[in-house]
């Protein structure tokens, strides 16, 4: 236990990657022993195992099979969606001013962990939950529909069969159950649930760090995010109304609140994948980019913010 | 020990915050200046309020000075890597309480950069220095105070720090860990390590500091060596065992007899309620 001025220990301290790993690491830490995922898969197990009581009644044969699997997606979709955005936004408004409040930040920040390291490692720690539950539920939710999928295949081509249907025809019924069942589209429309509730997480590290309560923090990012999907309507309705005269200054104007607010009708693409429809690769690319621009934009908005704070 | 640049350098510093109305400011801190050379023990000490807090907040670049400077080794507090070679105890320290002993000690040897076998190596070192190898998987909300503040300075220590900063180390904690606290303090200095440490409890700072500097309403009022300070240079004491009264009484006479010399006090020495403690307590411990 002698000095060592220049140990290994110490000689560096670390990589800005290496730090937010390690932050990142302990915030997911912290949230699943808090037992989050207690809940969330007592509540996912709920949501899904709920369609099996909720089938439509029996109409017709070939369409009802259909309506069964998009039932299933909408639903499971739905609970993820709310599950990943409450999830993102609470938890990253809880972890920032419970550090505040209970002094550890003082502990880390006195150590040589430049602020930014910590928020974006609060956040990535934020995210990876996210992650986890999804991926969690997505499979969940792809084995259920899975095994539903293959039950009413074989039960539709017996059908089929039995009512003397062309090749072509049981073919295209086949194709048709196919676009409803566990495909990459809608892995695609999972990780466009992921992408969205990254956005609110990094928009709620943004609030919580003028905020300082996680209440205001949750309320104000709920508010944004319900305005969020009714932002392009506004915007064009703004555009509408005020295009005669104010051209430059409106536009400047719709320009800041779309650079600040995402649009999240982007995200309508997800309802598609319920009803069936492929999602193409090159609008998961989009969003992708959209949700990384957001993610990057308001980590250094809040880091702005948080350098100049005192504690 | 050829090292010539402080430890700690603060030169000037102030440090106003805002009050709830924006244009009315409170002073917390009003220039203070010290100066800390490497290896030695400095005591901060002043009533609550006073801006001891405030003052190591700005040496670690909590908050910006509004007026002076910091720096820590020569390199200046408001640049992240001054805060290598300095670990910090806050007041009333409050970890993580879902981690345990171990893992709290890994997680900031890991901010320090620290991996591997030289982590594991130097997370069991600082629980067997802070006494707290039998409570290392235990997690910290079953912790009591001293147990804290222990696991605290452990944490402080994790990257061999050159530099120590005790916020109220022992405030909070019973006579035992507060020894236990002091003890390390000591065998720090013996390693060389410079501690800087602040209280409001005189008596558990003056065994351990070399130089002690009072601050009152955010202004340093004395500061220098322990023993300037705190001798009555006019005075000498002697302390007796078993002296006869009839030896008291000779000395007395002699006192009294001897022009320019006056007998103060005499009586018997009273213990501290402190001392009567550990002893009771300690009796029955090898
Ligand atoms: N973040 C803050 N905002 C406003 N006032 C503060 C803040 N921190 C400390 N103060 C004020 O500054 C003064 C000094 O506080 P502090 O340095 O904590 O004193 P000490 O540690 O000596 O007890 C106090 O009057 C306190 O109320
Ligand atoms: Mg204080």
């Amino acid at each position: 236990m002698s000095q060592h001025p220049d140990s290994p220990a110490r000689s560096n301290s670390g990589s800005h990657c290496g730090r937010v790993w390690v932050i990142a690491m302990h915030a997911f830490t912290q949230l699943v022993r808090m037992k989050v995922f207690y809940f969330l898969a007592v509540f996912a197990v709920i949501a899904i195992g709920s369609n099996f009581f909720d089938l439509p009644q029996h109409t017709g044969p070939e369409v009802s099979g259909i309506a069964v699997l998009s039932s299933i997606k909408s639903w499971s979709l739905g609970t993820m969606t709310l599950f990943s955005v409450v999830l993102g936004i609470v938890a990253t408004a809880l972890l920032l001013p419970k550090d505040v409040e209970d002094r550890t930040l003082y502990t880390i920040l006195a150590k040589p962990v430049p602020r930014v390291d910590y928020l974006a490692g609060k956040l990535l720690g934020v995210l990876l939950l996210v992650f986890v539950s999804l991926a969690l539920m997505d499979v969940l939710m792809s084995a259920v529909l899975q095994i539903r999928s293959s039950m009413i295949l074989n039960q539709q081509m017996d059908f089929a069969q039995g009512r003397g249907w062309s090749a072509a025809e049981i073919a295209s019924l086949r194709g048709d159950i196919l676009s409803q069942g566990a495909n990459a589209s809608l892995q695609g429309a999972v990780f466009a649930v992921f992408l969205r509730a990254s956005i609110m997480a990094s928009l709620a590290l943004l609030i919580s760090t003028f905020s300082s309560s996680t209440l205001f923090t949750s309320i104000i990012s709920f508010l944004i995010y319900f305005i969020g999907h009714f932002q392009a309507d506004a915007r064009a309705i703004f555009l509408e109304s005020g295009a005669a005269g104010t051209g430059p200054v409106t536009r400047a104007i719709s320009l800041v609140v779309s650079l600040v607010l995402p649009d999240f009708q982007l995200f309508n693409v997800i309802d598609a994948v319920i009803e069936g429809q492929a999602m193409p690769l090159l609008i998961l690319a989009k969003l992708t980019a959209i949700g990384l621009f957001y993610a990057v934009f308001y980590v250094i908005a809040s880091w702005f913010i948080f350098a100049e704070k005192e504690f | 020990m050829a090292d010539a640049t402080p430890a700690v350098e603060i030169c000037g510093l102030v440090k106003d915050f805002k009050t709830s109305f924006r244009r009315e400011m409170l002073r917390a801190v009003a220039g203070v200046s010290i100066r800390i050379e490497a290896g030695e023990v400095y005591g901060l000490i002043g009533p609550n309020g006073s801006g001891k807090s405030t003052t190591m907040k700005a040496l670690l670049g909590l908050v910006a000075p509004t007026a002076g400077h910091c720096a820590i080794f020569g390199q200046d507090s408001l640049v992240v890597d001054s805060r290598r070679d300095v670990g910090f105890l806050p007041e009333n320290p409050y970890f993580y309480k879902h981690l345990s002993g171990a893992e709290t000690l890994r997680f900031y040897g890991k901010l320090c950069g620290m991996r591997g076998r030289v982590l594991e190596q130097r997370v069991s070192e600082l629980l067997a220095l802070v006494d707290l190898e039998s409570a290392r998987d235990r997690r910290l909300g079953g912790y009591s105070k001293g147990m804290l503040q222990r696991i605290g300075l452990a944490q402080a220590l994790v990257q061999d720090p050159r530099l120590l900063i005790l916020d109220e180390p022992t405030a909070g904690v019973d006579p035992i860990g507060s020894r236990q606290i002091r003890d390390l303090i000591f065998k720090l200095r013996e390693r060389g390590i410079t501690v800087f440490l602040c209280s409001h409890l005189l008596e558990q700072v003056q065994e351990v500091c070399d130089r002690v500097g009072i601050i009152f309403q955010g202004k340093m009022v004395k500061e220098g060596r322990l023993e300037d300070l705190i001798a009555i240079e006019d005075q000498t004491e002697i302390i007796l065992r078993d002296a006869s009264p009839e030896l008291i009484a000779r000395i007395t006479a002699l006192v009294a007899s001897t022009p320019g010399t006056e007998l103060v006090r005499s009586g018997k020495p009273r213990t501290t309620l402190e001392r009567l403690f550990l002893r009771e307590t300690l009796r029955d411990e090898p």
